[in-house]
């Protein structure tokens, strides 16, 4: 086991340095920098120049190159181009909002949707179609609405008609209470497709395993049905739910860009695409660096998962 | 057994939640005006002590620093233009050059300036009196490149600056400019600051402004909001507001729901038809400005087919670009023919202009060596993207044999290929305000891109040279004469083809009163109150 966790911890370091070297070339291939892309419509390019001179654009690659990875090394991330924030702060700061919204969400997706995918895989190995059908067929047409739409309707309806919740307003973490009202939608409104995926697979994996003779057998010993289900059922179909969770939860914390943007949540999401389109390169390296980890860990979490459900897995 | 019951009844509460907002989805959309009212007297919202007045403003993008030598885009400059002053400042209703901190000022020969400056007027934080030595820190800081102001170029023709005594600048020009006042007033490169505060602020001199206007910056969450104080000893007095909240809501329907629910009070730049229809419905007041900012469409002249002047008029007689606003955007957009605003003090009316007429547009194609038409590609930005806008003008242009096709890269892509050059047809949204700079670095050859914003590559001596001499010439009517017949060229050669002018628009409540938006899209929130 130890040898396994080093093994992988070697992989998370060639992987991450593999993906910095990749981004901080490929971004600096796409046309246009930090200062035209600041300066926008009206400046000209003598003033564009003296803006690259001041932001350090105009330094050889290999020497911004080399820089970052020093940077890296002693955990300094450097500064934003545009705007000279400290981007180690920046992502700390967005940071705990997309946690707090992926962990909630991810919970509340586990909750609901494995029972429903469960009791819809129930009720097609008994053959009742009806409620089968009417959960996978809801479960289709919410995974297919598009987010932006979901998170309109559900603005007027909970904000707007109901007074529920507030459509804007100041995002802290000082004030739980507001917190919540704050993040209630827009959680609601990715549990909803998480939700539907994730029912979906649960029902298609527990179904598989509803018609294995064990199940048959453990039904002969008069076991009730419930522990059936969940005993033996469930428990033989988790590999792809539980494979399932761990990507969506890695999807979560990347931020959804969407959402994010709709309730101005100041997420790690809206970081990465504002920087991608400010072109700025510190900001985007460094979150992308940062995603890198987060995904070779969460697989690696769920790789120990895999092997606490199924004792056959070996590393 | 819990576990699934629990399970099973938030999924019915969450069935409900679904199946409700099915159904409210349709009286959503049709009957928005009406939830609209009652949802904003569900939610009242938090009334402000009667002592001290707070104003709730939607702010929509992510704030991006007020520091005047490096301010970029309009939601960060209004911010600014409400904390610093300039030696002059435009006047909200007329767009009018008037006396700010300069109280008066002379000039013989539009070459040498001298400023009469204000008395006793305060800085905020308690920097002290502001004196002529703050105008030159502030011009030369401005000009050094170790600063990088994309705004040093505004101040290239000064020659030399002197305090004559603390109340006294006298500014010497290299060429004689009868603009100058648009370069020193409350904007960009003329914003005054206050040496002692920007060495105080250090590396972090975007986010602490601070100027001598009628409000101050109290605090700033970049990610969420900006909170303005008001400066007790501006030198009209105190503002009637004590403190202005901007709120950061980046999406259009979330802003108009915010307003519906009480959240905020005014709306800064609402910019969906749907939503200012719905918000006019329901009673909300549509502050707005007419008439604030020019789109034209940017013709590479160095292209072999766009080089002919008569395949330019002829495009411009393809489209009625005013029956296609009037179809899409009736309340953000109008069509247009000139370059400049009529509010504009050169602007005149008396130019060639191209008429609706798709048989004359053939005839001149015709001339030009293209009965059969061409395709013309368009670069835009993938931000903007193909609007309903484009899809007419595509409709209109096919009736006349030209195939248009659209190019959409992002943003600061699209910027270095217009600037290089490599495009053949092209946007751009005019900047406001300045007549001289639009017609000098629009039309001027020494300003075409990528050094200058001619991005048409334009030549055309004989308009250079009344150009050259509209801005030395002393005489007011011979001087708006000059220009008169600048943009008489600039619309019969049409290296740039006006298309459409856009209207801004600030929602707010009935009790919030005197916003008034100035020709730069921006409101001055000294002559705001909630009453």
């Amino acid at each position: 086991m130890l040898g396994y966790t080093l093994k992988r911890i070697a992989q998370l370091l060639v992987t991450m340095l593999g993906v910095v070297t990749l981004v901080f070339f490929a971004l600096r291939l796409i046309p246009g920098d930090a200062a035209s892309a600041l300066a926008g419509e009206n400046v000209s390019a003598s003033a564009m120049e003296r803006m690259r001179d001041e932001m350090g654009l105009n330094e050889p690659l290999w020497f911004q190159f080399f820089d970052y990875m020093r940077g890296i090394v002693t955990l300094d991330f450097g500064n934003t181009i545009a705007t000279n924030l400290p981007v180690a702060d920046m992502i700390l700061k967005a940071l705990p909002i997309t946690l707090i919204i992926s962990v909630i969400t991810i919970i509340l997706t586990v909750l609901i949707s494995i029972p429903l995918g469960t009791l819809a895989a129930y009720m097609a190995h008994k053959g009742k179609k009806a409620l089968d059908n009417a959960i996978t067929w809801c479960a289709m047409v919410v995974d297919l609405m598009p987010t932006f739409w979901t998170a309109l309707l559900l603005l007027l309806l909970l904000s707007l008609g109901l007074g529920l919740f507030p459509a804007s307003g100041k995002v802290t973490l000082d004030d739980p209470e507001l917190l919540l009202k704050r993040i209630a939608i827009p959680i609601i409104v990715m549990s909803l497709s998480q939700i539907a995926t994730l029912a979906r697979i649960t029902r298609t994996a527990v179904l598989e395993v509803l018609n294995e003779d064990y199940v048959r057998t453990a039904r002969s010993l008069g076991m009730s049905e419930i522990v059936v289900v969940f005993r033996h059922a469930l428990k033989n179909a988790a590999l792809p739910i539980v494979t399932v969770v761990g990507l969506s939860f890695g999807n979560l914390l990347n931020g959804t860009v969407i959402v994010e943007f709709i309730f101005t949540l100041p997420g790690i999401g809206t970081l990465l695409v504002n920087g991608i389109n400010s072109r700025d390169y510190t900001l985007v390296q460094t979150l992308i660096l940062f995603y890198a980890f987060l995904f070779v860990a969460i697989n690696f979490l769920t790789d120990l998962v895999y092997k606490k459900i199924d004792p056959r897995v070996q590393f | 057994m819990g576990i699934r019951r629990w399970g099973l009844t938030l999924l019915m509460v969450l069935l409900v939640v679904i199946v409700a907002a099915c159904g409210s989805n349709k009286n959503a959309v049709t009957n928005e005006p009406a939830s609209a009212t009652e949802g904003s007297t569900v939610t009242p919202g938090a009334e402000p002590p009667v002592e001290e007045k707070i104003l709730r403003v939607r702010f929509y993008d992510d704030p991006a620093g007020f520091d005047p030598t490096n301010i970029f885009r309009i939601e960060n400059e209004n911010i600014a233009f409400n904390i610093f002053s300039g030696l002059t400042t435009y006047e909200s209703e007329s767009g009018k050059i008037i006396p700010d901190l300069a109280e008066s000022w002379e000039t013989t020969d539009n070459k040498t300036w001298i400023f009469n400056l204000r008395k006793g007027v305060q800085w905020q934080g308690g920097y002290g009196e502001f004196t002529a030595a703050d105008v030159l820190y502030t011009y030369n800081r401005n000009i050094d490149p170790a600063t990088a102001s994309p705004y040093a170029s505004d101040l290239a023709n000064v020659k030399s600056m002197e305090a004559v005594d603390d109340y006294t600048v006298k500014i010497e020009l290299n060429e004689p400019d009868g603009n100058f006042l648009h370069i020193v007033a409350n904007y960009h490169q003329g914003q005054i600051v206050k040496k002692e505060a920007i060495e105080a602020a250090g590396d972090q001199v975007k986010f602490l402004p601070v100027g001598t206007g009628p409000y101050a910056m109290e605090s700033i969450d970049v990610n969420s909001e900006i909170v303005l104080v008001r400066h007790e000893d501006y030198y009209q007095g105190p503002a009637p507001i004590s403190k202005i909240i901007f709120s950061i809501i980046k999406d259009e329907s979330t802003a108009t729901i915010a307003l519906q629910n009480g959240e905020v009070d005014v709306i800064m730049r609402s910019n969906k038809e749907e939503n200012l229809e719905a918000l006019k419905a329901a009673g909300f007041k549509m502050n707005t400005v007419s008439n604030y900012a020019k789109s034209l469409r940017v013709f590479n002249l160095e292209d072999p087919i766009l080089k002919d002047v008569r395949v330019r008029q002829a495009l411009a007689h393809a489209v009625d670009y005013d029956a296609i606003a009037k179809a899409v955007v009736p309340n953000l957009s109008v069509g247009t023919k000139t370059m400049l605003l009529d509010w504009m003090d050169v602007y005149t009316d008396d130019v060639p202009k191209y008429e609706y007429d798709p048989e004359k547009a053939k005839l001149l194609l015709a001339e030009a060596g293209y009965p059969d038409g061409f395709t013309m590609t368009q670069l835009g930005t993938s931000a903007s993207g193909i609007n309903d806008q484009s899809q007419l003008e595509i409709e209109y242009l096919s009736k006349i044999g030209v195939t248009l096709e659209f190019e959409l890269v992002d943003t600061p892509t699209y910027n270095q290929r217009r600037n290089a050059g490599e495009f053949m047809s092209a946007g751009r949204l005019l900047p406001a305000v300045n007549p001289d700079m639009i017609l000098f670095s629009f039309l001027h050859p020494d300003n075409k891109s990528p050094g200058g914003l001619n991005g048409a590559r334009y030549d055309n001596p004989v308009l250079t040279e009344k150009l050259e001499a509209a801005r030395a010439e002393v005489d007011e009517a011979k001087r708006m004469e000059l220009y008169a017949e600048v943009q008489k060229i600039a619309a019969a050669d049409l290296p740039y083809l006006p298309t459409y002018a856009s209207n801004v628009f600030w929602p707010s409540k009935e009790n919030v009163e005197g916003i008034v938006i100035n020709k730069l899209a921006q409101v001055n929130f000294f002559g705001v109150d909630i009453k």
